[in-house]
């Protein structure tokens, strides 16, 4: 186990060896070589070994530390991270210092989660409290917010720009994983029938139904489908996991469903969003242009890629954030794109492996939520650039630019982790 | 207890988000496979492009590797020299395409073949930032001297090399600059004396006499005559149904032999000679001498217009055997005539593309010369070109004699419904260890013997070196 987990790190660091070479070579294809060019070129340089040392600190603390964590998933997140920065580097180097030192905040702040295990377990008393936070933080944007993209979830704090739907997905995962455990026995069992449907009394779903609907509610005004469906997403899995009962998912897919087609009747851009998936190729170089540029990069990718650094990803506009997968699978081909989405189902899996080893009810959902959190964000981006589904803007985890993505990543991580230890602890 | 069914469906859970993930990396599957390559050469999609963009095009060189076409700047391509050489070098342009050599060679000019493109990142291994340069075949003396000696009139020349085929000069007028086409392009094509178009692969005239020594060639295959039959030419010959050829400018031949006539460009020799083969050997004699053909790759060449022979009644195919009735060709046609008259009756498959080298001076292609058809036999050919070099000595060609250099020639005046007669000359050389064939029309211009013979000789002096 150990060995191994440390042979986990030869993937990243040769990711970032072999892309970040590839990269200064393409800069010097002539040859010439002057110190303070070169000098400038790898101001990123101290950053870099900041992070690979902070990174191998960690995973010698999780190889050490008694009762021994989860080693795997926290090399999972560094091998996608590389992946982020080679790609970022690669598209935009403006951009990969910052990058570096959001990772370097987001491992920080995985430590400090680490640290807070106990604490994690007493949060989730303060249910409803967490509840009224999750609503308040997604309600901000409405009132502070800024629109940046076309949507309205940005917040301006001095110099950071804050994305409170990156964190409002963690407090809405605290309070269903506490809130399901709470009443998991009054939800499932059913006293009331609606034709086929199994319900319990409204009063116990009224909290689910509203935080469903809010959710939906506020991501149309606020024009931000991705983290919408992701809520939604979220909500919808995590009940069925806590009570099996499919009524639950009918009833969340028919809401969904009024929901969707009142607010392609209502709301133009949910609309223009819609049409684009339907047909793209009626405005190519208009709405549609991002998408059909996406579709384009994955087909001149085609098996092989035209190798890293010689395709043209950069047609696709914000390609370094949403579109970041597009960019993979141009440049390293179908291979590349298998292997990343390859990534995330181990992740996935690994998740899903400490969650059933929990032994406690809200542990276990807390865990799983995280872990849907992160397979839910990569399927959403995954279906959106490739036209697979509607496109909804949403970052790829661990592989995207923004700081904010980055550390709320780290804190599911570091909730992940934590709670592994936990319950071998319980074991003995 | 409890626990076991909340895992139950935790794993529920997780095995259909795992699906999803599956059908989902069978769509991409799809997309990456199957649908790519409609993706990837989709109009919309510039990748491909922008590729070629980031690659330094290579260099059009001529035989002595004289630079025709070469990138200055990344995007910007510079002509030497000019007009002159505009339908060898084409154009290159991101607003109006590409023709020519920069068109035909594009793949070579960036350096991409179709299996490197295949290999994927292995691919920009071999992928150069720099082109591989195309070396021609042409001679930028000999294309020079034909470009001046046509002065800005309409018209086209072709010289060929004919032991190899390979085009020493191909020249079209007028002409434009492919500096600065881009610009001009509205205009050009406004133009009525259509300065786009190749008139030595495209333009279609009538051969008038030039076609004499092919149709000696049918006379003589077909044993309907031979050297000693003596013709008497009176001016006139009555071709039936009330019509009749007529010498030009009246002049009357008196007794002639078949060369005498060749010499003389005796219409009514050869109006005579055709109605008495007949409409078949004259569509097999035209068919032997590679009428029905044309030539392809670089040289994109327009198909000659053939009357149906068959239900010609005799006036035309008398006017047939003076090249005059429907009967259209090419230049290029013409000067392969006279490419097989000089090479022992043997017409070796014209090209211009010698090699394409590679930045570090690898060959990565060279074109071998290939015979292409026979056209006549070995003591006809010979017979003919000797009887074509008299033309030169003394007969209607003298304008093109140049002192210790074997030239022969045959000399045409083709009337056509656009106005004054097109000035024809063909006919060969011998300079040094090459022997050349040329085809010159000078449109509009009146005599062949007098526009056009003075540039077959302007070209000679340009390539005896």
């Amino acid at each position: 186990m150990n060995s191994k987990s440390w042979g986990l790190f030869a993937a990243p660091l040769g990711i970032l060896l072999l892309g970040l070479g590839v990269l200064f070579l393409k800069q010097h294809t002539n040859g010439v070589f002057s110190l303070p060019q070169v000098a400038q070129e790898f101001g990123y340089l101290p950053w870099l070994l900041a992070a690979i040392l902070l990174a191998a600190l960690i995973q010698a603390m999780l190889l050490h530390s008694r009762p021994q964590p989860d080693a795997w998933l926290f090399p999972c997140a560094m091998l996608l991270s590389s992946v982020g920065i080679v790609m970022i580097a690669r598209l935009k180097p403006a951009l990969l210092v910052p990058q570096i030192r959001w990772l370097i905040i987001g491992m920080l702040v995985f430590l400090a989660m680490l640290r807070m295990g106990n604490i994690l377990k007493k949060v989730t008393q303060y249910q409803y409290l967490i509840g009224l936070a999750c609503i308040f933080l997604l309600c901000l944007p409405i009132f502070l917010g800024t629109e940046i993209g076309g949507s309205r979830n940005w917040l301006l704090l001095g110099p950071f720009r804050v994305q409170p739907s990156e964190f409002g997905k963690i407090l809405l995962v605290f309070f269903l994983s506490a809130y399901l455990s709470d009443h998991r026995q009054v939800l499932s069992l059913p006293n009331f029938r609606l034709f086929f449907l199994q319900l319990p009394p409204l009063r116990f779903i009224a909290p689910l139904l509203l935080i469903w609907g809010i959710a939906i509610l506020m991501f149309v005004v606020q024009k931000d489908l991705g983290a919408a469906l992701l809520f939604f997403g979220i909500a919808v899995l995590m009940t069925y996991m806590a009570t099996g009962n499919k009524s639950y998912v009918f009833i969340a897919l028919l809401f969904f469903g009024v929901a969707a087609a009142v607010s392609y009747a209502l709301f133009g851009h949910v609309r223009v969003r819609f049409d684009i998936w339907l047909n793209p190729w009626q405005d190519p170089g208009g709405m549609a242009y991002q998408v059909v540029q996406s579709m384009f990069s994955f087909g001149s990718g085609g098996v092989w890629g035209t190798g890293f650094a010689h395709g043209h990803p950069e047609l696709i506009p914000e390609v370094h954030t949403d579109f970041i997968f597009a960019a993979v699978a141009e440049e390293l081909g179908l291979i590349g794109s298998l292997l990343l989405m390859l990534i995330y189902a181990l992740f996935f899996y690994e998740g899903i492996r400490i969650a059933l080893g929990c032994r406690e009810e809200g542990q276990i959902f807390l865990v799983a939520g995280c872990d849907i959190v992160f397979f839910l964000q990569a399927f959403i981006i995954i279906a959106g650039v490739t036209k697979f589904l509607p496109l909804t803007g949403i970052t790829l985890p661990f592989v995207s630019y923004g700081g904010s993505s980055i550390v709320s990543c780290f804190i599911l991580l570091g909730v992940m982790v934590s709670l592994s230890r936990k319950e071998r602890n319980a074991h003995g | 207890m409890g626990n076991r069914t909340i895992k139950r469906y935790v794993l529920q859970v997780a095995a259909f988000l795992l699906i999803c993930l599956g059908v989902l990396s069978v769509y991409v599957v799809y997309l990456q496979s199957v649908a790519a390559d409609g993706l990837a050469k989709n109009p919309l999609n510039q990748r491909s492009a922008q590729a070629e963009a980031d690659i330094q095009r290579g260099s059009i060189l001529d035989s002595e590797g004289r630079a025709l076409a070469q990138s200055t700047q990344p995007g910007n391509r510079s002509y030497p020299m000019g007009e002159s050489m505009a339908f060898v070098t084409g154009y290159f342009s991101e607003e109006i395409g590409s023709s020519g050599i920069e068109g035909y060679a594009n793949r070579d000019l960036l350096g991409i073949t179709e299996e490197v493109m295949r290999m994927g990142p292995v691919a920009q291994l071999f992928q150069s930032s720099r082109g591989n340069d195309v070396c021609l075949t042409i001679d930028s003396d000999a294309q020079q001297a034909a470009f001046d000696g046509l002065a800005g009139r309409r018209g086209a020349v072709v010289v060929l090399d004919v032991d190899t085929g390979a085009v020493l000069a191909l020249v079209s007028s007028p002409s434009y600059d492919p500096n600065y086409l881009a610009g001009e392009w509205e205009a050009m094509l406004d133009r009525e004396d259509s300065p786009l178009l190749n008139r030595a692969l495209q333009g279609l005239y009538p051969p008038g006499s030039t076609i004499k020594p092919m149709i000696a060639d049918i006379a003589l295959e077909q044993g309907i005559t031979d050297d000693h039959e003596v013709f008497e030419c009176t001016g006139s010959l009555d071709v039936g149904g009330g019509s009749s050829i007529q010498e030009s400018h009246g002049e009357v031949h008196g007794d002639v032999h078949l060369e005498q006539a060749l010499v003389k460009s005796c219409n009514v020799t050869f109006g005579t000679l055709a109605m008495r083969m007949g409409a078949k050997p004259l569509k097999e004699g035209f068919q032997r001498f590679g009428f029905d053909k044309q030539t392809d790759g670089e040289l994109q060449e327009s198909a000659s217009h053939l009357p149906d022979f068959l239900s010609l009644d005799m006036g035309d195919i008398a006017q047939v055997g003076i090249g005059q009735s429907m009967l259209l060709v090419t230049p290029m046609r013409m000067a392969l005539l006279a490419a097989a008259m000089a090479n022992d009756g043997v017409v070796m498959k014209p090209y211009m593309v010698q090699q394409v080298v590679s930045p570090t001076g690898v060959i990565v292609k060279e074109h071998r010369p290939t015979k292409w058809f026979e056209a006549t036999t070995h003591s006809r050919a010979n017979l003919l070109n000797e009887w074509m070099e008299e033309v030169v000595q003394k007969g209607t060609g003298t304008a093109a004699k140049v002192s210790g250099v074997k030239v022969t020639g045959k000399t045409g005046t083709a009337e056509n419904p656009g106005g004054d007669d097109h000035a024809w000359f063909i006919g060969s050389a011998v300079i040094g260890s090459h022997r050349i064939a040329f085809s010159i029309i000078v449109e509009n211009s009146g005599g062949g013997g007098e526009e056009a013979a003075p540039i077959a000789r302007k070209i000679v002096l340009s390539l005896d070196k």
